[in-house]
């Protein structure tokens, strides 16, 4: 249900994007997420199809791009990836460590379509 | 044409939360984000609270739920001032919705300002609101794996609370496993053991939100 506000999110930061780069529409959006948050993208996708109606993104398709989660173990300093719910170092087993990357929820990229330009000779 | 953006979709909300928290620094308030599952007795640790320390603490409550005004209600008839959010269906809290509730509060009579969030132990632990600390309610009626199928929540708070405590004795709750769990999730959280109904664990939940809120008055006016 939280991707609700999510997509918003999205359709408002696109839109601004695509407007000032001068588009008229934007056909595919590019979505990274971590693997350790909890939004689910075929929710988003669904908010997605139903907020976008009648806007610039109407029809746009969405990509997502998981982020694998990446962690440094505060006892003996491993590189390791937490996978499950109860993350420990593989190396130490210890759970305690810094969660470096997993949790990312950003915009990478759009497509847009721009207006074909208008040929002055034509009239 | 492919436009790069690299925009975090957060970034609205975490503005938002930002100016929160720059808010209530400037007033001194301390703000705790109150989180747990529906029926975990989010509302009841709270009437404790204000019970427990109104004599010395200035308090004020944000309630978040879905629908209806019977949390405000109840923190209203303990005269203190509490603002109802209604969600409308949205699963949390958010930042926006949380700025527009400290408009309604006298900030400069207030040390520490409870937000009751909608309960859900899922999506609340996602948006940042600006508060200065973060808790999650555990009660024994729900079982001891929530940590289990909600690690996210639990290793995120600065403290845990398992309530109903006085219901040990009927559930299969196991103490030892769901500290033991916590601890390696979240070995920097104190976990607190409570009972509404017969006030057990009530003044160690109360010194620690006491030192809570002047600690961090203290950092804020450091």
């Amino acid at each position: 249900m939280h991707e609700y506000a999510i997509t918003e999110s999205i359709l408002e930061i696109i839109q601004t994007e695509a407007t000032r780069a001068g588009a008229i529409h934007v056909d595919e959006v590019t979505v990274v997420i971590g693997e350790l948050t909890s939004f689910a993208d075929d929710s988003i996708r669904f908010y997605f199809n139903e907020l976008a109606r009648g806007t610039m993104a109407e029809g746009a398709s969405l990509k997502f791009q998981k982020l694998e989660a990446r962690a440094t173990c505060n006892s003996c300093g491993a590189d390791f990836r937490p996978r499950n719910a109860f993350f420990s170092c593989p190396e130490c087993r210890s759970a305690v460590f810094e969660l470096r990357q997993g949790q990312e929820l950003f915009i990478e990229s759009i497509d847009v379509s721009q207006a074909e330009p208008t040929d002055i000779r034509e009239n | 044409m492919k436009i790069e953006v690299k925009k975090n979709i957060m970034a609205t909300n975490s503005s938002v939360a930002g100016g929160n928290r720059q808010r209530l620094a400037e007033h001194g308030v301390c703000m705790l984000n109150l989180m747990a599952s529906p029926g975990a007795g989010k509302t009841s640790v709270i009437m404790k609270a204000i019970e427990g320390t109104r004599s010395r603490l200035k308090l004020a409550v944000i309630e978040g739920d879905i629908a209806s005004e019977i949390d405000s209600l109840a923190i209203e008839a303990m005269d203190i001032p509490a603002i109802q959010i209604n969600t409308g269906g949205s699963c949390h809290l958010t930042a926006a919705m949380v700025s527009a509730a400290l408009d309604h509060l006298d900030l400069d009579s207030l040390d520490l300002i409870i937000i009751e969030n909608v309960g859900n132990l899922v999506c609340p632990a996602e948006f940042d609101l600006g508060e200065s600390k973060r808790m999650v309610i555990a009660s024994v009626a729900e079982g001891h794996d929530k940590p289990y199928k909600y690690p996210m929540i639990f290793r995120e708070v600065d403290a845990i609370l398992v309530n109903k405590i006085d219901l040990l004795a009927y559930c299969d709750f196991d103490l030892v496993q769901f500290r033991q769990v916590v601890q390696g999730l979240n070995p920097a959280a104190p976990v607190m053991e409570l009972s509404c109904r017969d006030s057990y664990g009530t003044d160690e939940w109360c010194q620690w939100l006491e030192a809570t809120a002047m600690g961090s008055r203290l950092d804020l006016t450091s």
